[in-house]
């Protein structure tokens, strides 16, 4: 964190409001985004409570798992939830440009959870479906393997920074705004709705009450209030064991309505509060660069789709050595042009950069535009060298190359010198790009002294990393016993067993 | 002077009975360690869920029951037929190779259930398996005990003690799964915390007999659910750091006389309860009382001390940075308060020698922020 982020962090919670930590909203926003708020049993690995899922506030649908407990109920629960999200998705599947190889859709999927704790629900759903059998003694519907596998890569592919398909709205918010409490706080929608959009009645601190008090703001999930579970969830479930143990329809029915009702009253408040986050992030206007990272999220959407149409396997438990150098590598290459983007888009960003002395912003004090070198090639091209003077604490080195938001794309230049005196440093930089091609620099390529200028570091382009076959690995990095043969599905998934079978 | 110190705490407590350290407690040692407040508290054995909730901050840490019954119900599906299910894990999955089995049950003595009798039979017991004698190898809930600033603490292991290869291990049974053998890091920490206790205290026990510490071993058995099964299975967890972080706090407990002297003559948190337990001290003495003490409040401590809320309405109060949590606050090194950080970002205050670089990183900063606001902030 830079100090200006710091900074706007103290003054949120010396004026009691949110501050604003950019200009522009750097996620994608769908028109059409599915909410899914996951619930899920305490105490139980990954048994779903229950979900409500829409694509509009108005038409939210709950789903119900009135025994957790139970494997039937829950692959039920399982199935619909599948079958909502896979319509969904597969309206994403129509429309298509271009030929061959660079044919991909032209939209994808968005699914909206209300916190991190969210994506991890839907991560284990994910696990829990994707390697299910259809067929055979535990068999389950088709949708159910389906869904898995679609959950498991949507869950993969938000790793990836700047990505838009799978999202907590607690993140995008707090990309946004920093508040006056902590991180760990900022994890509650609810506290970080209190200070960034409290109801209107209410002050931040009365709202930050509020929020904490599960009465009053049920917990978003996926844990629910143990209040809550101890005081109604409990005996509720109780009378729909007994009833369904008597055989009795209509005490089945009426615990089962009773049931709904009572969750329906924990997940609606969160219901809502996503959807009125939501209308809060369109109010803010999407980055430029943003459209051009979505076509990676359509990208990824179409092979991934290409992939589930060509009958592809789920995706395995963990990855081989080679995967995981992939993953990482594709990660690492996101992030860094992530925080580019931004900067080069954001001038609150690139604030916060140069707050860090990762950027700096400054006038041109001297230029010599008509420098020109010869390269080892015999040619002359033009090298103009520019200082530039600036009041930033800068910690950038020689050599270092840079980028510059203030001059046309494709501008490059790399530090000569940097001199620093008190509070005031000169940069001299080489231009090395972005000057077309001729001897002379076109018009406008080069800064002029006087001429305000933001410089910060270029992430680069980065060959794709190598890696050699599977079968080619070195017995250190293949697992034990089964290089190359690996089944991606366990055998023995079909026959796993699940929860406590009453 | 051990003895005053004793009276000091148990001034501090007042008429309250005292409560003693827990697995639970000992292992939250660790999370806060410079709080003064939560070492007073819990060296003086105080009640602090009563003492929040007088001052108007109730924690709030309830237990779902459904997380109680399932964690039971492994319990008992681990340790059903002598442990069967157990053995399977430590021998299939661990790859241990355990001859012959012997299990003993010391639950109770003789339908004795009381600490005292427990932890004599189970001394007794654990010391002849030290020895080779006697057959046991899987101890089911022994009762341990250990001397912590001279008072007795009796852990209820809700796990067994077993030999393998000669040695003591604490088994640690859990029921947060471990799925595609990786469990969550969180749970796995507070579990080996906690198992640390048992690792002290055994080795207490066997090192009052002349037994090395070399017999308890610092690797602990975790047996969990696999995957979303209720089969379970189990990992090596090494906790020889935390066995070493919790020593050092135990150390500090017993120089908790050193903080006791620092404190006023006639300070104490007493409730004075009524015959029907109800609080009658006024909240507003005990919220001075409180406030004499230092207190380290950290964001995360919302998630384990009970005094957490009034630590935080407190810290917030005081225009804090501690309310912001540590990533903030590393921005801002031997600053304490926003007010401090704003004087000093607008140039209203003038900076102490160690502050000045600070301050000018702050001055640039507001002066950044300055400029985006002028240009028309965002929304």
């Amino acid at each position: 964190m830079s100090t200006l982020s710091a900074l706007a962090h103290v003054q949120a919670m010396e004026s009691m409001q949110a501050v604003p930590l950019t200009e522009f909203r750097h996620r994608h926003l769908s028109g059409r985004p599915l909410v899914i708020v996951p619930l899920a049993m305490a105490g139980e690995a990954g048994a779903p409570l229950a979900a409500m899922v829409g694509s509009a506030k108005r038409n939210g649908t709950l789903l119900v798992v009135a025994q957790p407990r139970n494997r039937d109920q829950r692959f039920a629960f399982a199935a619909d939830l599948g079958r909502i999200v896979m319509d969904y998705i597969d309206s994403f599947r129509q429309d298509r440009r271009g030929e061959g190889e660079r044919s991909r859709y032209t939209e994808a999927p968005q699914i909206l959870v209300p916190n991190p704790g969210g994506v991890k629900a839907l991560a284990d759903l994910g696990r829990m479906c994707r390697f299910r059998a259809t067929s055979g003694p535990y068999a389950v519907p088709d949708v159910v393997p389906e869904f898995g596998m679609w959950l498991t890569f949507l869950v993969d592919w938000a790793e990836q920074a700047g990505t838009s398909m799978l999202l907590p709205v607690t993140e995008m918010l707090t990309e946004h705004w920093a508040t006056g409490q902590s991180t760990l706080e900022d994890q509650n929608l609810a506290s970080l709705m209190a200070w960034i959009s409290p109801p209107s009645s209410l002050s931040v601190e009365q709202a930050m009450a509020d929020a904490e008090n599960p009465d009053v703001c049920p917990p978003a999930g996926p844990s629910t209030s143990p209040e809550f579970d101890n005081r109604d969830l409990a005996p509720a479930i109780r009378r729909f064991d007994t009833a369904r143990t008597l055989g009795d329809p209509h005490a089945l029915a009426a615990a089962e309505a009773e049931l709904r009702e009572l969750i329906a009253g924990q997940i609606q408040p969160t219901w809502r509060m996503v959807w009125q986050a939501i209308s809060l992030l369109r109010s803010v206007p999407e980055a430029p660069r943003t459209a051009k990272r979505f076509e990676g999220d359509c990208k990824a959407f179409t092979d991934y789709s290409d992939y589930r149409d060509s009958g592809g396997l789920p995706q395995r438990k963990r990855d081989t050595a080679i995967g995981a150098a992939r993953r990482l590598g594709r990660l690492e290459r996101a992030l860094a042009e992530f925080e580019s983007d931004m900067a080069f888009d954001d001038r609150f960003v690139l604030a916060d950069r140069r707050s860090a002395g990762e950027a700096f912003d400054g006038t041109v004090v001297k230029a010599e535009p008509g420098r020109t070198v010869t390269t080892d090639k015999n040619r002359r091209v033009p090298r103009p060298r520019v200082t530039v003077r600036t009041e930033d604490p800068v910690r950038l080195a020689a050599d270092t190359k840079l980028i510059s938001p203030s001059l046309p794309t494709g501008h490059k230049a790399t530090i000569v010198s940097v001199l620093s005196d008190r509070d005031v440093t000169q940069i001299t930089l080489e231009i090395t790009g972005g000057m077309g091609r001729g001897r002379v620099p076109k018009q406008g390529t080069v800064p002029e002294p006087g001429q305000r200028i933001a410089y910060l570091p270029d992430p680069g382009w980065r060959p794709a990393p190598q890696f050699p076959a599977s079968d080619a690995t070195p017995w250190t990095h293949s697992a034990a016993g089964a290089a190359g043969t690996d089944p991606a599905v366990p055998e023995d998934a079909a026959a796993e067993e699940w929860g406590n079978e009453d | 002077m051990k003895k005053t110190v004793d009276d000091r705490l148990a001034a501090l407590r007042g008429s309250a009975k005292r409560l003693d350290y827990n697995a639970r407690s000992l292992a939250a040692l660790e999370n806060n360690p410079r709080c003064t407040l939560r070492a007073l508290l819990d060296a003086s054995g105080s009640d602090k869920t009563a003492i929040a909730t007088h001052v108007g901050h109730p924690p709030s840490f309830g237990q779902s029951s459904f997380a109680i019954t399932r964690g039971n119900a492994f319990e008992a599906m681990v340790k059903d037929n002598g442990c069967a299910e157990l053995l399977r894990v430590l021998r299939e999955t661990l790859h241990l190779t355990l001859p012959e089995v012997g299990y003993e049950d010391l639950n109770d003595v003789g339908g004795d259930g009381r600490s005292k009798e427990r932890h004599e039979r189970t001394e007794e017991v654990l010391l002849r398996a030290a020895r080779g004698e006697g057959d046991g190898t899987l101890f089911d809930h022994p009762m341990l005990r250990l001397l912590i600033g001279g008072h007795k603490a009796y852990l209820e292991p809700d796990l067994v003690a077993l030999r393998i290869d000669g040695r003591f291990h604490i088994v640690e049974i859990k029921s947060f799964p471990i799925i595609d053998e990786q469990a969550d890091s969180t749970q796995v920490r507070a579990a080996t915390t906690q198992a640390c206790a048992y690792i002290i205290a055994l080795r207490d026990l066997l090192g009052r007999a002349g037994i090395g510490e070399q017999a308890v071993s610092d690797t602990i058995v975790l047996v969990a659910p696999k995957d979303f099964t209720n089969r379970p299975t189990g990992a090596f967890v090494d906790a020889r750091k935390q066995v070493a972080a919790l020593t050092r706090q135990l150390s500090r407990i017993e120089r908790i006389g050193d903080l006791v002297d620092l404190l006023p003559e006639d300070l104490t948190f007493d409730l004075a309860p009524d015959a029907e337990d109800r609080p009658r001290r006024p909240a507003e003495e005990l919220t001075e009382a409180l406030d004499r003490v230092l207190v380290t409040y950290r964001p995360d401590c919302l998630n384990h001390c009970e005094m957490a809320f009034y630590c935080r309405s407190r810290a917030r109060a005081e225009a804090s940075l501690d309310v912001l949590g540590p990533v903030v606050r590393e921005q801002f090194g031997g600053i304490d308060t926003t007010t401090m950080v704003m004087g000093l970002a607008r140039g209203e205050l003038t900076p102490s020698e160690d502050q000045v670089e600070m301050a000018a990183a702050l001055r640039h900063a507001a002066r950044l922020r300055a400029e985006l606001e002028d240009l028309g902030g965002a929304a």
